[in-house]
């Protein structure tokens, strides 16, 4: 069917809501699992096929692809309004691909299954609201909804110390979105005394004239919510706990989305609204995103839990994206951008591997696992590959994005993009030494505590399902980037220039 | 007083008949019954308030009925056939007597009404000591709970304290101005002269007795206590009607006030911070429910009192669209600990509730929402009107208090969710809590869906009070 047909239908609402269908479903059968289950996958299907015949059907222009507009609360100037670009389309499309994903590894789940299932659905929801929502309390009111439930997702499926890394995630989030309500609301006063039209409209409030200090004030309100977001040295200490104690699906959408959320905020609403004081703090930007990759290579070599690890290296990538969007030019945005896909999809396949590794063997810990290699030969290859796109080999797909990054950057700043290529040499040191202790030397624990005769099957058949698409979105991320970069380089420049709108 | 003004007048003397029928009846046929009677009667009272237009627009010079004390007596009627309906199965299992009880509740809202329709000082006082009365017995009505006695004197001695304060106060400004009638009362108090210290006197004295009814910080040290020790629904009527009706009749006063409030802008500044501040403070370390929700609400006077200093119908109309936020999502609080409550006890403690999510699902997540939206979560109600308080606050030049404002939440969000952990995340070692009632259940479908509904579609709501405000 042709897009262009469709222009007065809600598609956007459409992908927006159908997952919140799917939770109010899934209360409404709380009571069968199995219904439960295939209600999670079929809605998740369902909005990775709409968003990839967006994906195919939608030109990869510069400006706004599809918007929507409603009245929503006129007494405070609050409108609905979505619209998608290509760099929402790009991580719409990486949302719906990673839950289906995220439904597939839990499905298995045995404890409160409607629930879970319920909340996975409506954290999709409040990811993709995020990514196309152009009201800025639009905007809030998704970017808040994705934490109730993250919080519970970890808070009551997580191991160990859960509970603990559930509120560490959440106050740390909220402090920062307190912030960022907190500069919203001066934004849209000012704009209101300048020309009386109270707005919450983000091109509405581009056009606000702020004196250098105030613009600077309000901007570190909006950079707080996303820098402990995305996390950036030093306010990433909520990230390990978080990602090492939440359930396979939940370290899947945090790593592979949520950080993305807070990259999507700076570059969709910080960096136009508060433009001359983007530009200065963009060194300020650069020196931590170098510390952070270096400390989080650092902290993850030391770890022997593969999960810290793993999430440890995801603060590492996130300095490369954050020095890539410091760096301001078109190569480096590019890299920045695709880095994160890419980043998406290795670290959501190494979480699901992790998960499935620790289903048969109850353990994460370097120290007692080992020699994987002999007993699960299907599953180590996929664990190597994921290992080795993770560490950047040229050919897989963190590769592209991390060279464009330093190539953008060493045009700026050539200092500091040569001292981050050195970081990719210790990410590979981290990363091998993962490799090294789960798949080869001596056999190690292979049971639960308890179990004595376990022999494991390898990959079934839903777990290929789950590995071969992801494996080969690695490869070919790697080899031809070309699709990805297509969409989202008509936004970039357009952001780039005028620091403004698609 | 003519036959014009007592038709303006119909809904509350409804509710007071009602009551006295209720009382008088209830003595020869004693039956729990007639808790449903006074749900019929408060109903009656809500639709001839809401229907039927007045004859006049001022009673006595008392009381008025605008549109503004009409919608208070709406909303405060609704709330006393919600408080009865939750209260069915709670004086069943406790052995009360349905008859009294239901003759309280309705004068309680009659006071409250009447409060809010206040147009005079002592209009004021007649509502506010009309309800606080009926509050003494209410809070004590379970004669054998030590606690609950404890509560009540602790509430009179409190009260009547306060009452004296109140009438001290308005007899000052009376002596400064001459008028009891509102506009009036302040307007001799505007030139600078004689008579206008003591007028400010005056003010001072009946701040602290409204500091008393709504527990502000300092005077806020009974509110724990008669909450944990009231009986579960007279503690929701009286954290939410009583305070409700306090701040919609300090609307009308505040409007009144004019440039004086000039003069009482730090006293409402320190109020309103320490208030948010100490009630934080207070409030992060309770292990008891009903505890936590006795200094949470202090917080949330604060909040209320940002509204009332910043002034101007954008500032009121954020403030009443707060109080009728927090009104639903406290009662809809009490109204979960209510049907919790067993013979014996009223589950309050943690400990209690642990892990008992899993096993009453659909109350564990009203009691959750309920105190999401306490704290401001989106899309809950809640977050709009923390927006609308906050975003007062910054365009009234008050960029301090919005910030304590944006703390305080913080800062909230723990002891919030303490009982959410509480229910959903810890393993089960709870006894099975009573199994809640058909009514129960309707009370709390309508609060969850209010909370929901006005937080996701607040238009409604926000252009009505807009249409109201005087």
């Amino acid at each position: 069917m042709n897009l262009s047909a469709l222009t007065g239908f809600p598609l956007l609402s459409l992908v927006l809501w159908l997952p919140f269908l799917g939770t109010l479903l899934c209360l409404v059968f709380r009571h069968s699992a199995l219904a439960c289950r295939w209600l999670a996958l079929l809605t998740t299907l369902t909005v990775l096929i709409l968003v990839a015949w967006l994906f195919v059907g939608l030109p990869a222009e510069s400006g706004w692809l599809l918007k929507e507009d409603y009245a929503w609360i006129p007494s405070f100037g609050i409108r609905y309004s979505l619209a998608l670009d290509g760099i929402s389309l790009l991580m719409v499309a990486l949302t719906a691909l990673l839950q289906v994903a995220a439904v597939l590894i839990s499905w298995k789940q045995k404890q409160h299954p409607a629930l879970f299932y319920a909340l996975v659905l409506i954290l999709e929801t409040g990811i993709i609201g995020v990514f196309l929502a152009t009201d800025l309390i639009l905007f809030y009111l998704f970017w808040e909804l994705m934490l109730i439930p993250m919080l519970f997702l970890i808070g009551v499926w997580g191991h160990g110390n859960r509970v603990y890394a559930a509120l560490k995630f959440f106050f740390f989030t909220l402090a920062g979105s307190l912030c960022l309500l907190l500069s919203i609301i001066s934004l849209y006063l000012i704009h209101g005394e300048q020309t009386g039209v109270y707005s919450f409209a983000f091109e509405t409030l581009m056009q606000t004239q702020l004196s250098s200090g105030v613009e600077m004030l309000l901007y570190v309100g909006f950079l707080l919510a996303f820098v402990v977001k995305v996390p950036l040295f030093p306010f990433h200490t909520w990230l390990p706990d978080a990602h090492t104690e939440a359930p396979a699906a939940g370290s899947v959408d945090l790593a592979g989305l949520l950080l993305k959320t807070g990259i999507y905020g700076l570059i969709r609403f910080a960096f136009p609204l508060f433009p001359s004081a983007a530009q200065q703090s963009l060194p300020f930007l650069a020196v931590l995103a170098l510390i952070g990759i270096f400390y989080a290579a650092w902290i993850a070599y030391a770890q022997t839990d593969i999960k810290r690890v793993v999430a440890y290296s995801s603060v590492a990538h996130m300095g490369f994206v954050i020095l890539g969007l410091a760096a301001w030019n078109q190569l480096a945005w590019e890299g920045a951008l695709l880095l994160m896909v890419n980043h998406g999809v290795t670290t959501g396949g190494l979480f699901i591997l992790i998960a499935m590794l620790q289903d048969r063997t109850g353990s994460r810990d370097l120290r007692v696992l080992g020699g994987m290699w002999k007993t699960l030969p299907f599953f180590s290859a996929f664990f190597l590959l994921f290992c080795l796109a993770s560490l950047g080999l040229p050919g897989l797909s963190n590769f592209a994005g991390e060279i464009l990054v330093l190539l953008g950057a060493f045009s700026r700043w050539p200092l500091l993009a040569a001292l981050a290529a050195a970081g990719v040499v210790f990410s590979a040191a981290y990363m091998l030494r993962v490799v090294q202790g789960v798949l080869w030397g001596p056999l190690g624990q292979m049971c639960k505590i308890g179990e004595d005769d376990c022999l494991h099957e390898d990959l079934d058949r839903r777990e290929w399902l789950l590995l071969i698409p992801l494996a080969m979105l690695v490869i070919w991320l790697g080899i031809y980037p070309a699709p990805v970069l297509e969409p989202m380089s008509g936004p970039i420049s357009l952001l780039l220039q005028s620091g403004g709108l698609p | 007083m003519s036959a014009l003004e007592l038709q303006s007048l119909l809904p509350l003397i409804i509710l007071a008949l009602g009551a006295t029928g209720v009382l008088m009846l209830g003595a020869w046929y004693p039956s729990r019954n007639w808790i449903l009677g006074g749900v019929l009667i408060t109903l009656l009272a809500a639709f001839s308030a809401g229907l039927i237009d007045p004859a006049v627009p001022e009673v006595a010079n008392l009381y008025s009925a605008g549109s503004y004390a009409r919608f208070f007596v709406v909303l405060w009627s609704i709330l006393g056939a919600l408080t009865l309906l939750l209260s069915l199965r709670y004086t069943e299992i406790h052995d009360l007597p349905g008859s009294e009880y239901t003759a309280l509740v309705l004068f309680a809202i009659c006071g409250m009404g009447l409060l809010s329709s206040a147009t005079s000082l002592v209009g004021l006082f007649l509502g506010l000591e009309a309800f606080t009365l009926v509050f003494y017995i209410l809070i004590a009505f379970k004669r054998d709970d030590s606690y609950g006695a404890e509560a009540g004197l602790k509430y009179l001695v409190m009260g009547a304290v306060a009452t004296g304060f109140l009438a001290f106060g308005i007899s000052l400004i009376y002596a400064a101005s001459g008028s009891f009638h509102l506009p009036e009362a302040f307007a001799g108090l505007q030139q600078a002269g004689g008579m206008r210290t003591l007028g400010l006197a005056g003010w001072a004295f009946m701040l602290v007795a409204i500091g008393f009814k709504v527990s502000l910080v300092p005077f806020h040290l009974w509110t724990p206590d008669v909450y944990q020790g009231a009986p579960a629904p007279v503690s929701g009527l009286l954290a939410t009607g009583s305070k409700g009706a306090v701040f919609a009749s300090l609307v009308p006063l505040f409007t009144a006030l004019g440039p004086l409030k000039a003069d009482l802008e730090v006293i409402l500044w320190a109020l309103a911070a320490l208030s948010m501040l100490a009630g934080t403070f207070a409030a992060l370390p309770q292990r008891n429910l009903k505890r936590m929700l006795a200094y949470s609400s202090v917080v949330h006077m604060g909040y209320l009192m940002i509204g009332l200093l910043v002034g101007g119908p954008e500032a009121h109309r954020a403030l009443l669209f707060y109080v009728i936020a927090y009104v639903v999502a406290t009662l809809g609080a009490f109204g979960v600990l209510t049907s919790f409550s067993r013979v014996d006890d009223e589950p309050q403690e943690y400990g209690d509730f642990r892990g008992l999510g899993y096993l009453h699902p659909r109350r564990s997540s009203v009691l959750s929402a309920c105190l999401l939206s306490l704290a401001g979560i989106p899309p809950l109600v809640g977050f709009f009107a923390k927006f609308g308080i906050i975003a007062a606050a910054l365009k009234g030049g008050y960029p301090g208090l919005a910030i304590i404002a944006i703390l305080a939440a913080l800062a909230s969000l723990y002891y919030y969710l303490s009982p959410i952990v509480v229910l959903f995340m810890q393993q089960r070692d709870a006894r099975e809590l009573r199994r809640g009632g058909r009514y129960e259940f309707i009370v709390l479908a309508l609060c969850f869906a209010a909370i929901l509904l006005f937080g996701i579609y607040p238009s409604p709501l926000l252009e009505v009070l807009t249409g109201i405000l005087p």
